[in-house]
């Protein structure tokens, strides 16, 4: 539970340090998610996960494009973007998905992802903070008019962390089916919205984000093992279930300490 | 003579309005050249044409005796040109080292030691000293103004623009960076600098061009003008003498402000125990140099600062907030008129309703008296020439000049009490500046009382009654009959 | 222009695409959807149904809107907003039920919007995050309010009993199979109700004031938090409301999935209405229509799915439509 979070948090990561807000975190891992079940299975595993990266980053790239060249705002964007992949995995899985496969989805081990997902918060951190290309993506998100001003080139640089950010959501989506086997409608039931959460509780850092998702899987699992035993019976299993949701709003509501917002989130 | 920059026939037409009509400048090689004229005069536009921010629609640019038709902004870095603008590039989010490699890094690679090895030496040669991995946030302006400069080391600019540098620096700030940019000039660079400060002309200049209008003046070597005459030739020797005839015996008092003190946006004291009291019929200026408190206390008075307990009294009652002063006849011309002044997507008309939305005529009850508005609209736009097809257009189809026009219209109209002002004149020419100071005094004459900040000490000179000077968050008043140096003094503390 | 076009023509691509795919010719499909939506009155009274809870849900998001505010909790606030109009409405029946209903279907929604509405006045906290969260959080809490304390104990399924047909909103028009219910009229009016209010009120301007600029509305001497929480717990209440109809309108008791998605939905009824808040009232029949004409070509073998995309696309080409024009007159 914990790794597909962190793998969404990171295409969070890379989208939102470059100034673009971006609830189609959701819509992304969904329709990789359906890409992977609807291309994994006649064609096996590697081509559905490619699948489910190539769906991922073309969405990515259309809020790329309605955000930078149409200047919709992102919030709006991102809305659509949800609605085109819920609509269009539905759809899709309806004509090609065969729901009564019986083999299920050909499977990726799921420690690849893992290895991804625990590794890439440390690379990402230190891409921001040594290298050239982190500086840039940090500064275009602190401040799109200044470093145009520097020689900075915005658009390029929101559109090759748009394209990372399609890279993860398509690897957090495929592991989501990699987890059960088979694709069910809505599979991501919010999680991309969930993981931009952590992103934001964890001030925008890869790797508090990390630890936040891994937090977030650790309670889930636990509610799980709760809910058979007798433990705190009296405690409503949803109750329990929207813990972390509460948690993450008591975050926003500050004690958070400072502030560390990109500044230029949501700026053209 | 060696040249640098030879810029030829330069036009640069924005709309119907020509900002540039065919400008030539030559710079030498190697020295500091400045270039000064009013507000509006096309200094700023002309260098944002030879940095490649904007192409010109007509005229050629030579660069080291390369003739250029179309200057981008890439062939112009790629040329050595850089230029520090008077909004900073600094980006307070990122450490020093990181806004000084911003956009030129050595490699795809931060290397941090080194960098900051680099970034020392530099730092060194120009005598500043940096805490290289502290937030830029933590910079003050002078610091800041610092740190541009190094950024154009760091890119090795060869030719460097250099808007109103000084600015926001203190009186020894501004030597140290002159003594900065002389040394500069020795090892082979190019200065151009953009000022209204003609002392810092006579010094440490070696040639001048002089713009009014969009158009070229004069283009001089330093030692074969005066101060007084560029100052002629910047204003323009047949100008009407705008200062006003007749000066009113004060009545009651309407801003009383007692020992206000304001904290700035960095949790520093921008303003210190400052006491104001201000007369019906009085206009008061407030000189200085900026970032001298001058914002926080403008703000604290318009009540969208926060003040630690109020101190501030219009006609005897405490301001309580922005929309109870507004009932008082607090009218406010804010310093940004884009970002604080109206809601550029709205119409006119809905703008010249805001702030004074709850007001009678335009308001009955809860209600929007929406023929009421409309009269007002039209009146507001007559007041002070602004130029407009309809009512119901966007204030953003306005050009600058004319949306400042506006909003100060406005503030002067519905019976105001007390007018503050933040630069009112700032984007006006010189027949919008005489409309504008002329409507003050009539308000001020029917009873109101002014007080207005500018950083433009004639401006205030020709137009108030009594001139405040304010100096590292603290407020004194100028003697009557002050001289302009004077004042000047007053203005970095000298007195 | 070019690029709008670009847009449009790939968007219509992609749906015929869509078509060609499921087995379905595009021009039939076309036909299906509005014969299945408007060609029979039955169809009609469907699509009035489907619109209704739209409008005033399409108002709760167009109010927070114009403020500057991104609501995504209408969802959530709709359905606390359900779950407490029943409970009102089993115990007290009657016009009096109605009332207290309604009242208190507003009250849970408001109620429910509120901790978003101060986190981003005082916290600075996007909207956008804690209302998802609150939209999960009132699933869950329904969820249980139906496993337990509000649940019929003679239904199998998670479901309240049936409110009484004193405590139902009556029908204005009845001539089976075309019924119109006073939802419908509910929500229309309230849609008229909030263009008056946002063109003829000083409330109104200030609050777009705050949406627009709210820097300049801080000098213009508006509370900009106060209006921020003021425009948030208003757009919940009207959420709840829309829930609150809902029931008595139509439903007659709360369930599970009670709201297939109508706090969504409205985020495309609000968007696609533009900046004139009777923009309402097409946006939200035009929605009604293409979820109505949906379910009839599902049955036809094209996959639901499809109205969504449709509708998704819908709202980006109106959002970057809209840019356009305030690109053209700047």
């Amino acid at each position: 539970m914990g790794a597909p979070l962190a793998l969404a948090a990171m295409g969070g990561y890379t989208s939102e340090r470059s100034g673009v807000i971006n609830i189609g975190l959701e819509g992304m891992m969904l329709i990789a998610a359906c890409m992977t079940a609807v291309v994994g299975v006649p064609y096996g595993a590697v081509a559905g996960l490619a699948a489910a990266i190539a769906s991922a980053i073309a969405l990515s790239t259309l809020h790329w494009l309605m955000t930078q060249k149409f200047s919709v705002n992102h919030v709006i964007s991102g809305m659509g973007i949800n609605a085109l992949a819920a609509g269009g995995s539905s759809f899709v899985f309806a004509i090609y998905g065969d729901p009564k496969h019986e083999g299920g989805v050909p499977q990726l081990s799921v420690w690849i992802f893992f290895v991804i997902a625990v590794i890439s918060p440390a690379l990402l951190w230190l891409y921001a903070g040594r290298t050239r290309g982190g500086l840039r993506l940090v500064a275009v998100g602190a401040d799109p008019d200044k470093s145009r001003l520097m020689g900075l080139q915005p658009l390029q640089i929101r559109f090759v962390a748009l394209v990372a950010t399609g890279l993860f959501c398509g690897l957090a989506g495929a592991l989501l089916v990699s987890y059960v086997g088979v694709y069910t409608n809505n599979i991501t039931a919010g999680k991309g919205y969930v993981a931009l959460a952590a992103l934001v509780v964890s001030g925008w850092r890869p790797i508090p984000a990390l630890a936040v998702c891994l937090a977030l899987g650790f309670f889930t699992s636990l509610q799980y093992r709760f809910q058979g035993t007798g433990f705190l019976h009296w405690i409503p299993s949803q109750a329990w279930q929207s813990l972390p949701y509460l948690l993450t709003i008591i975050a926003l509501a500050g004690f958070l300490g400072k502030n560390r917002t990109p500044a230029g989130l949501g700026k053209p | 003579m060696n040249f640098a920059v030879e810029m030829q026939g330069i036009t640069k037409r924005f709309g119907g309005v020509t900002a540039l009509n065919s400008v030539d400048l030559q710079v030498e090689s190697q020295t500091i050249h400045a270039l000064v004229g009013e507000n509006g005069a096309g200094k700023t536009t002309l260098m944002r044409v030879l940095y490649g921010a904007s192409p010109a629609d007509e005229g050629s640019i030579t660069l080291k005796g390369q003739r250029v038709r179309h200057l981008r902004s890439k062939d112009a870095i790629a040329a050595g040109i850089s230029m520090v603008s008077q909004h900073y590039t600094v980006i307070p989010e990122l450490t020093c080292l990181q806004n000084l490699m911003l956009g030129a890094e050595d490699g795809p690679i931060i290397h941090p030691a080194k960098s900051e090895e680099k970034a020392e030496a530099l730092a060194q040669r120009m005598g500043f000293s940096f805490d290289w991995h502290r937030p830029a946030a933590e910079l003050s302006p002078a610091g800041a103004q610092k740190l541009e400069i190094l950024k154009l080391l760091w890119r090795n600019a060869e030719l460097m623009i250099l808007d109103e540098p000084t600015a926001m620096l203190s009186p020894s700030d501004s030597e140290a960076l002159f003594a900065s940019l002389h040394k500069l000039t020795h090892e082979g660079a190019t200065v151009i600098l953009v000022t209204h400060r003609l002392p810092e002309v006579l010094e440490h200049c070696k040639a001048v061009t002089v713009l009014r209008g969009g158009m070229l003046v004069s283009e001089k070597q330093v030692s074969e003008t005066s101060g007084a005459e560029l100052t002629r030739m910047i204003i323009g020797a047949d100008l009407p003498s705008a200062r006003p005839s007749l000066r009113n015996e004060p009545g009651e008092l309407v801003l009383e402000v007692s020992e206000l003190a304001v904290k700035g946006d960095r949790h520093n004291v921008a303003v210190r125990e400052v006491s104001i009291a201000i007369r019906a019929g009085e206009i008061v200026g407030i000189a200085g140099v900026d970032g001298n408190g001058q914002r926080e206390l403008f703000q604290a008075l318009a009540g969208v600062r926060k003040v630690a307990k109020s101190q501030i009294r219009i006609d005897g009652h405490e301001l309580q907030s922005t929309a109870d002063g507004l009932k008082r006849g607090l009218r406010v011309i804010p310093e940004d008129r884009q970002e604080e002044g109206v809601i550029e997507s709205w119409s006119l008309e809905s703008n010249a309703a805001l702030g004074l939305q709850r007001l009678s005529p335009l308001a009955k009850g809860a209600l929007i008296a929406s023929q009421a508005r409309r009269r007002w609209a039209a009146t507001a736009a007559e007041l002070l020439n602004t130029k407009y097809v309809g009512l119901s257009q966007p204030m953003s189809s306005l050009s600058g000049g004319n949306q400042q026009r506006f909003v100060a219209a406005k503030a002067l109209g519905l019976a105001p009490r007390l007018l503050l002002a933040f630069q009112p004149a700032r984007g006006l020419d010189i027949g919008g500046t005489l409309d504008l100071y002329r409507e003050i005094r009539k308000a001020c004459d029917e009873g109101a009382a002014a007080l207005l900040v500018s950083f433009d000490l004639d401006e205030l000179l020709d137009h108030c009654d009594r001139i405040l000077v304010m100096n590292d968050g603290t407020l004194v008043d100028a003697p009557p009959g002050s001289s302009r140096e004077m004042i000047g003094r007053l203005m970095v503390g000298a007195e | 222009m070019w690029r709008l076009a670009a847009l449009l023509t790939g968007g219509l691509a992609m749906l015929a695409g869509a078509m060609l795919i499921s087995d379905v010719g595009p021009l039939h499909a076309l036909r299906t959807l509005f014969e299945g939506s408007l060609g029979s009155p039955g169809a009609v009274a469907g699509t009035l149904r489907e619109t209704s809870p739209l409008l005033l849900a399409g108002v709760a998001v167009f109010l927070a809107l114009r403020a500057g505010l991104y609501n995504i909790g209408v969802e959530g606030q709709l359905i606390v907003g359900a779950a407490a109009a029943t409970a009102i409405a089993l115990q007290v029946s009657g016009p009096a039920g109605i009332l207290l209903a309604s009242l208190g279907g507003m009250a849970a929604g408001a109620l429910w919007a509120f901790p978003a509405g101060w986190i981003k006045a005082y916290r600075n906290g996007h909207e956008v995050i804690t209302t998802i969260m609150l939209n999960n959080i009132a699933i869950y809490f329904t969820g249980w309010l139906l496993s337990s304390p509000m649940k019929d104990p003679d239904q199998q399924s998670p479901t309240t009993g049936t409110i009484d047909a004193a405590s139902r909103l009556p029908h204005v028009f009845s001539n089976p199979p075309l019924i119109i219910s006073s939802g419908l009229v509910l929500g229309i009016a309230a849609v008229i109700l909030l263009a008056l209010w946002l063109k003829k009120t000083v409330a109104g301007y200030e609050l777009e004031a705050v949406g627009a600029n709210p820097v300049a509305a801080k000098y213009a001497g508006i509370n900009a938090r106060k209006s921020t929480l003021l425009a948030m717990a208003s757009s919940g209440a009207i959420a709840g409301l829309a829930g609150a109809v809902q029931v008595l309108a139509y439903e007659g008791r709360f369930y599970t999935g009670f709201s297939p998605g109508y706090g969504f939905d409205a985020l495309g009824v609000a968007i696609l209405a533009g900046s004139n808040a009777l923009g309402v009232i097409p946006a939200g029949l035009l929605f009604g229509i293409l979820a109505k004409g949906g379910t009839a070509l599902q049955i036809e073998g094209v996959p639901k799915g499809i109205t969504t995309v449709v509708l998704g696309f819908l709202i980006l080409f109106a959002a970057a439509v809209r840019y356009r024009q305030v690109k053209a007159v700047a």
